[in-house]
């Protein structure tokens, strides 16, 4: 059978990120099967709980990201989301007693970085608004149970959290008015 | 002198970047425009203010566009062409108010292309290719226009891909749409995941014009019907007469909405539905390759021989191919007991008629035990048969039912949750219930005077998973294209295909790509 090339001739790529996450996959998966036994094994604190999600947010963020929706307002609300998560985590299981402090804050930093990140390129942005306004409507939340749990203190880092996801929505909602609406029904969809 | 370009200049030898701007030579556009007498001169600036009222997208974008019309008109002035002629091709009233209004539609994804996106990986995605084949090589300049020409005529295309909280949707972005030219293995996974990324990409190699596209947008009708207007359009600024003005796929005809619906919706409900699950399927032998497909291979057939061939056999020429594939399965295989199933796209709208251009397609299998697949004629009334029931109306309508019932039970768990395992089923399961696919497009219908034009078409079926071959079928004047996607280097299957055809007095012509991986 004799064939007549019709197709150009295809350079040797460089290594390709799924031929890299076919290596790279065995390793992580023996780190997070690995650390719980060695966890289990030593006791003591549950250090492997930190390790799990490290290894997790590193696989997201790293290694295998988005493959829908990979932009400038999903991917630092991301990092943030991950990150209030592994402080959580830390202050949990490892070292008590200041993640109501710095959680918030961090939280309250993200919502600011989000919403420059947001309202200085609106015309494109406006499509990529659902990760930005779920970490608004978490951080509202957060703060009315936070300012729930902490009557004794005045919360300050709730009332900063919860006023800028406050503003931050309402500004989005003045801003976008009917494309507000438009993009929560497309958001939102079920059909 | 290489030593000489090799060797960078040093940074503080370099001039700035303005200055590089400021002394750098005139572009050939600039030439010749610089030599135009007063009228004509005139003429090009009203040409490009009306081309300025007519595009409002983003400046990098509008920039773009604007090179391509440039480009195209010194392709033209190059090939003889005036200049009140050329502009007259590339009449602005071809863009239409595209690129004028800012993006508002969105669009929800049918039943059959909710699965893709859940389903799709780094370096996988199902991507199917269409490609036409000239008489002449294909001139970029006016594919590029042709391509910002046609877009407008397809609202479903023009989309990136989004997430929502339950499902993910298709929305309009209004960009300049890029033609490349062909450098890399066929249907590879495109980048969907960036602000304003297009689902398909045209692509040009001497005299083809490729187009591939994301299923998530459309099925084989769909992808060519575009593939038509695009090639109507080229052809029309190349100066041909096409007569595709009276045509659905004219590039300036207005899109309506039953073309952008999901047809699933409106098939009247029934109760009858059945489920998509089989038994696994024997597998042909050969290590699969790290590069999917690892080879192309079109056969080239004259369709009369090809008919006459089926008629031999008493069997139509869908049965007569599934026939040989089988056979050169068989051949393939060190397996000596098990089922082999050949999976065969069914196109929706025979059964239920429909305009629409996103998906609608369904498929059934045709199974045979392989202690059976001893001789053609042996097996080709059971395939013939098989096919009658299983691709008839009421078999794909309650495929279709449970398909539509599936994503109703799904519709309200949140896409976080339906994601990981529908990952987890698809990863299992893959297309390993088939041994190999048959997609036949059929005969495809263009004008006469497009025709004249048309070499030969091909279609690409995707990237296989398990599956070590998968095949597809389209006919175009009197010329069938018989297309094997390969994922192992085993060469049996294409050369027992191959022996077979000419063993029923086919004359092959035999082309294709060399091997992707050595």
């Amino acid at each position: 059978m004799k064939l007549k090339i019709t197709y150009p001739p295809v350079e040797k790529r460089k290594l390709q990120r799924k031929h890299f996450l076919r290596i790279i996959r065995w390793p992580v998966l023996f780190a997070i099967v690995v650390s719980p036994i060695v966890n289990l094994a030593l006791g003591g604190k549950a250090w492997s709980l930190v390790v799990v999600l490290s290894i997790y947010m590193a696989w997201s963020l790293v290694i295998s990201p988005d493959l829908v929706e990979y932009n400038r307002i999903s991917q630092p609300i991301k990092t943030i989301s991950f990150s209030c998560s592994l402080l959580a985590l830390i202050d949990i299981f490892l070292s008590p007693g200041w993640a109501l402090t710095v959680v918030p804050i961090v939280c309250f930093g993200g919502l600011v970085v989000s919403g420059i990140l947001f309202f200085t390129d609106i015309e494109r942005q406006k499509h990529n608004l659902l990760p930005m306004l779920l970490l608004i409507v978490l951080a509202i939340i957060a703060s009315i149970v936070g300012l729930s749990i902490m009557r004794e203190t005045t919360g300050w880092q709730f009332i900063a959290m919860g006023a800028t996801a406050v503003t931050l929505l309402v500004a989005c909602i003045i801003t976008l008015r009917s494309d507000f609406i438009r993009e929560l029904k497309r958001r939102f969809h079920i059909k | 002198m290489k030593h000489a370009l090799k060797s960078k200049p040093t940074k503080s030898k370099r001039p700035a970047k303005s200055a590089r701007k400021k002394h750098a030579p005139p572009s050939p556009f600039k030439v010749f425009t610089d030599g135009l007498p007063a009228d004509k001169a005139e003429m090009l600036r009203d040409f490009f203010a009306n081309f300025s009222a007519h595009c409002l997208i983003a400046k990098k974008d509008k920039k773009e566009l604007q090179t391509d019309f440039e480009r195209a008109i010194l392709h033209y002035i190059n090939a003889g062409v005036s200049l009140d002629d050329a502009l007259a091709l590339l009449d602005i009233r071809n863009l239409g108010g595209f690129y004028a209004r800012t993006p508002v539609l969105w669009f929800p994804l049918d039943d059959a292309a909710k699965i893709y996106p859940l389903s799709m990986e780094h370096g996988y995605m199902s991507i199917f290719r269409l490609s036409v084949y000239l008489k002449q090589p294909v001139v970029p300049e006016l594919l590029q226009m042709a391509l910002n020409f046609t877009i407008k005529r397809f609202p479903s295309f023009t989309t990136t891909l989004k997430k929502g909280f339950f499902w993910h949707y298709l929305d309009t972005t209004k960009r300049r749409f890029s033609v490349e030219q062909e450098r890399g293995i066929p249907c590879q996974a495109m980048k969907v995941a960036l602000s304003g990324s297009q689902s398909f990409r045209v692509l040009y190699y001497n005299n083809r014009i490729s187009v591939e596209f994301f299923h998530v947008l459309t099925d084989g009708v769909g992808g060519l019907m575009f593939l038509k207007a695009l090639t109507a359009e080229y052809l029309r600024l190349m100066g041909i007469e096409t007569g595709a003005d009276d045509m659905p796929w004219n590039a300036n005809a207005i899109p309506i909405a039953e073309e952008v619906e999901n047809a699933f919706s409106k098939v009247p409900k029934s109760e009858n539905a059945s489920g998509f699950m089989d038994k696994l399927a024997v597998q042909m032998n050969g290590k699969l390759t790290d590069n999917k497909p690892c080879r192309v291979i079109h056969f080239k057939m004259n369709v009369s021989e090809l008919k006459a061939a089926a008629r031999a056999h008493h069997a139509s020429i869908t049965v007569y191919l599934l026939g040989l594939m089988f056979l050169a399965g068989r051949a393939a295989t060190d397996h000596l007991h098990g089922e082999a199933s050949i999976q065969v796209p069914v196109n929706m709208r025979q059964y239920y008629p429909s305009k629409t251009l996103r998906n609608f397609s369904m498929y059934c299998g045709i199974r045979l035990p392989i202690e059976e697949t001893t001789d053609l004629q042996s097996i080709i009334v059971k395939i013939g048969e098989q096919l009658e029931k299983k691709a008839s109306k009421e078999s794909m309508s309650a495929m279709l039912m449970s398909t539509v019932r599936l994503v109703n039970i799904m519709m309200s768990i949140p896409l976080f949750l339906k994601q990981p395992v529908a990952k987890m089923v698809y990863g299992f399961l893959g297309d390993k219930i088939f041994t190999n696919t048959l997609s036949n497009l059929g005969v495809v219908e263009m004008t006469p005077a497009m025709a004249e034009h048309i070499e030969s078409m091909d279609s690409l079926t995707g990237q296989p998973i398990s599956n070590r071959a998968s095949c597809s079928v389209v006919t175009i004047n009197d010329t069938v294209t018989f297309t094997i996607l390969k994922a192992t280097l085993d060469p049996t299957f294409e050369e027992t295909m191959y022996e077979l055809f000419l063993a029923d007095d086919i004359s092959i012509e035999v082309e294709g790509s060399d091997f992707y991986e050595a």
